[in-house]
């Protein structure tokens, strides 16, 4: 809304400038005194005398009455006649609908100057003319707008309500769905304005618009050409006049549509990545694991302060190993893992920890050392194959991509060797799936093709995000096997996130358990399954009777990283809850894991 | 193929509602057509004068015989003579179109030679300064009316700084330089309305791609960031900026026909201005149709670069 201030009040002075200009005390616009022609300056005459020793500052204010006048006057015309055409086209659908709609499309098909010539022949110069041109020029905004709005509001709940009600067909349309749609047209209507003043000002220009003697900024810039050489300044005064109200009315037409659309909120600024906490040591089992994250915190800037979205995560995976990272939606397991890819969009940041891979923090590491490691040492399979694949390029040439970016191959040997990945992953006929788009795959058969292009460069660590969320349950089993299968040949290490326990019990050895960007408990899935420590695990392993089944049974869901209890952050969900779970609790070492529960020894 | 094929067929039948329109403007005007032609200012025109219009444009006939010759007249290109000096309308077309084409082609390809870059570079960099000056220069340059820009493109390097000349022609086989200096304004005042909407659009739609997942899995990909952005931010990005450049030619359709003033272009504009001033109806209708016939082609190009662009429209 503050958007709006700006540009609304430049655009209410400049037409109530115009609206004032009779009561100005300003002289005659169009009393020539040849005498004064091109005077610089007179009393009365603050910007001077143009060629015929009229006043230009009255001519300006006056001249933006005659645009205006025309533009708004065109505008309201087409805002009345195009919105009551979109209402009953969009109310009454057939014949009635395709005339009225089509009619206004027709109009589109002409550039608008040249249709406004077109009738300008015709009907001969005169503002008048230039009322019905622009009228017919933005009718078919006006008619497309309201009558998507119709279709759209039609199917809403309160139009059926009223309609059910029995009301008549008039004061629906008037009553109920006119108010509803009121913003588009509004905002239809100013660009239909502003649109209008630059045809009314070129026509004037081209001496076919408003006839003179009647000032227009149009004909005052045609008329002060002539006489450019001797006195710019009447050149420029109407270009700026025009131009700022043109400008003005755009600004607030973009504000009116922003404020209309309420989407896309203000981007958080960037936050600055403040000094990086020294980790801890951690006890690690295997001198040399292959990647080892320890301390990791991510933070958000949002208009209300930084969240933390993942705050002092540690776990370690070793080579030929899966380890499962699970929780409910919110726990922070993904932005987890995109930290480790360094792929957190730009208004996230990591504040702290370090994630040792191969013996290199690769949270320390240049961009460019990055990227290589991207898609080559360790790779990264999404939730969603559907948008995640480039909808534009066939996924051979996605899959070959991944070759090259690695590897100096040849595009052909680079195909080539997409095809056989496709094979690889269980793709039949592959040849002919390489040369498919991405929507011609099924859901099943575009993962395949991610893991493809993820395994392309033999990675040591392969992180799945998801990996079968979002297809259906028959298939959620082949892609596994397919993950599990790869991982025995190629020895990688593999993160799988994921918020199905079925799927940890199946494919996993180590667990990491998330719940409100913590870790509350670690450990082997073996012990883990048999023996959960924290509360919270326990509630998701209550609520698997058997299979693969969302976690439900937990009362209420995970807070909002902006509202985190202080103490422990299960506490109001936890049936074991004391008074003590008041203070956080920290991540207490348990025998071979880990268990973020002041509790954990009494309830075991 | 299929969708090509239908395509063109919807261009053929729009070719054919635009004539059909321009035939009957001249027929829903109130009143006798040829006595509100030849009608200036109120005054009764001389009735001989125009029982001979009526004539000449065959508006004593049936209105259907009408339609029909109008029709097969244009299936031959052929316009009609102009009711000023009886020179064949398409033989003037012919001669000026030419010339009105290279200021759209010269126009367009400053635009979005222009545009394209600067809004990847600003949506990159979404917030920065160069960001902040580019959508405000985009801003100033779309509230500019194209006429408003060519004077004071004039009057800055014609006039004070005597840089360039105010305009005029030359051919291009006469003098190659001087051909094209003289084209460089007019060109850069047709330019300007395209390309603050090109760097608009383009600008929003590679914000958006930007935050796509398959920008998110080229990048774990570990393309490099040229490569990514070449790939699967700006080709993406170009789908919707396609249809906003084809939607935009009207507009600059219409602007040329300003320029060409400003800058005594001699393209279709002069022969179209004389015409609308004369009361010239069969000039002005010959040019409005192939101008708007060039629109719908220009469309029809754009659409069918758009199923290039994006496979999910021509194979779905």
């Amino acid at each position: 809304m503050k958007r709006l201030l700006f540009p609304g009040a430049l655009v209410a002075s400049i037409v109530l400038v115009a609206l004032a200009a009779p009561i100005l005390g300003l002289p005659d616009p169009v009393r020539q005194d040849v005498s004064n022609r091109l005077a610089p300056y007179l009393p009365g005459s603050p910007l001077g005398r143009d060629e015929f020793g009229r006043d230009v500052l009255s001519r300006i204010i006056w001249g933006a009455r005659a645009s205006l006048g025309v533009a708004f006057t065109s505008a309201l015309i087409a805002g009345i006649v195009g919105t009551l055409l979109g209402l009953i086209a969009g109310w009454f659908r057939g014949t009635v609908e395709f005339i009225s709609v089509r009619i206004a499309d027709v109009v589109l098909c002409f550039p608008p100057i040249l249709l406004a010539l077109l009738v300008v022949t015709l009907l001969g110069p005169g503002a008048s003319t230039l009322i019905l041109v622009l009228s017919i020029l933005y009718l078919p905004g006006f008619v497309r707008v309201t009558y998507a709005e119709v279709l759209s509001a039609g199917r809403q709940d309160y139009v059926e309500a009223v309609r059910a009600l029995g009301a008549p067909t008039p004061r629906i349309l008037l009553r109920t769905v006119l108010p509803n749609i009121a913003g588009p047209v509004l905002v239809q209507f100013s660009l239909a304005v502003a649109a209008a003043v630059v045809v009314e000002s070129g026509l004037s220009f081209l001496g076919l618009g408003v006839v003179p003697p009647t000032p227009s900024w149009g004909l005052m810039i045609r008329g002060a050409r002539a006489t450019m050489e001797q006195a710019p300044l009447y050149l420029l005064y109407p270009c700026l006049a025009l131009t700022l109200t043109i400008l003005s009315m755009n600004l607030l037409c973009d504000a009116l549509r922003d404020a209309v659309d309420r989407k896309g909120g203000a981007r958080a600024p960037r936050l600055r990545a403040v000094d990086r906490i020294l980790p801890g040591l951690f006890p690690a089992r295997d001198p040399a694991p292959l990647l080892e994250v320890q301390a990791l915190t991510v933070e958000i800037a949002t208009p209300s302060g930084p969240i933390r979205p993942v705050e002092d995560v540690a776990f370690t995976v070793r080579a030929g190993e899966t380890l499962a990272i699970v929780g409910e939606s919110g726990s922070g397991k993904s932005i987890t893992a995109t930290a480790v890819m360094g792929l957190l969009p730009p208004v996230a940041q990591v504040v702290a920890g370090i994630a040792r891979f191969e013996g290199r923090d690769l949270l320390d590491l240049p961009e460019e050392e990055r990227r290589k490691l991207r898609g080559g040492a360790i790779a990264m399979v999404f939730q969603d194959p559907m948008s995640s694949l480039n909808p534009v390029h066939r996924v051979g040439d996605q899959v070959a991509e991944a070759i090259r970016a690695h590897r100096e191959v040849s595009a052909a040997a680079a195909s080539q060797e997409a095809v056989d990945l496709l094979k690889r992953v269980g793709i039949a006929d592959p040849e002919r799936r390489a040369r498919a788009y991405p929507h011609e795959l099924s859901g099943g058969m575009r993962q395949r093709v991610m893991i493809a292009m993820a395994i392309a460069n033999r990675p040591r660590l392969l992180i799945a995000d998801e990996p079968t969320t979002a297809l259906d349950v028959t298939v959620q089993a082949g892609i596994l096997d397919l993950l599990a299968q790869l991982r025995r040949e190629t020895g990688m290490g593999v993160i799988l996130i994921t918020h199905s326990l079925g799927v940890v019990a199946e494919t996993a050895e180590e667990v990491v358990v998330m719940y409100a960007a913590q870790v509350v408990e670690r450990g082997t899935v073996a012990e883990v399954f048999a023996r959960p420590l924290h509360p919270y695990t326990r509630a998701l392993l209550a609520a698997v009777p058997e299979g693969e089944a969302e976690p439900e049974g937990i009362p209420g869901v995970v807070p909002r990283p902006d509202s985190w209890p202080p103490g422990c952050r299960f506490a109001p969900r936890c049936s074991f809850a004391t008074a003590a779970c008041e203070r956080p609790p920290l991540l207490e070492q348990a025998g071979e894991r880990l268990v973020r529960c002041i509790r954990w020894k009494e309830l075991a | 193929m299929l969708y090509v094929a239908k395509r063109l067929a919807v261009s053929l039948l729009l070719i054919w509602v635009v004539a059909t329109v321009v035939f009957m403007t001249l027929h829903m005007v109130p009143g006798d057509p040829a006595e509100v032609l030849l009608s200036t200012g109120g005054t009764s025109p001389d009735p001989y004068a125009v029982a001979e219009l009526r004539e000449k444009l065959g508006l004593d006939r049936p209105l259907l015989v009408q339609y029909a010759e109008f029709l097969e007249r244009l299936t031959r290109f052929d316009l009609g003579n102009s009711l000023v000096d009886d020179y064949p309308v398409a033989e003037e077309i012919a001669l000026r179109l030419p010339r009105t084409l290279e200021l759209i082609l010269a126009g367009t390809l400053i635009a979005v030679v222009i545009a394209l870059p600067t809004a990847t570079y600003a949506a990159l960099h979404a917030g920065g300064a160069f960001d902040r000056a580019a959508s405000a220069t985009a801003a100033v340059l779309q509230a500019l009316p194209v006429f408003v820009l060519g004077t004071l493109l004039i009057l800055l390097l014609a006039q004070w700084l005597r840089w360039m000349p105010a305009g005029g022609y030359v051919p291009l086989a006469q003098d190659p330089g001087r051909h094209f200096l003289l084209l460089l304004l007019p060109a850069v005042a047709v330019a300007k309305g395209l390309a603050a909407t090109v760097f608009r659009m383009a600008r929003a739609s590679v914000l958006d791609q930007l935050s796509r997942d398959h920008v998110r899995t080229a990048r774990a990909k570990g393309l490099t960031q040229g490569r990514v952005m070449r790939r699967h931010v700006v080709r993406n990005a170009m789908i919707p900026v396609t249809t906003v450049l084809g939607l935009q030619m009207g507009t600059l359709l219409g602007g040329t026909v300003l320029v060409e003033y400003v800058f005594n272009w001699p393209g279709l504009s002069t022969p179209l201005l004389r015409a609308v001033e004369g009361r010239d109806y069969p000039m002005v209708v010959g040019i409005v149709l192939v101008v708007s016939g060039l629109f719908l082609l220009i469309n029809l190009v754009m659409d069918l670069l758009y199923a290039v662009l994006d496979p999910r429209i021509s194979r779905s």
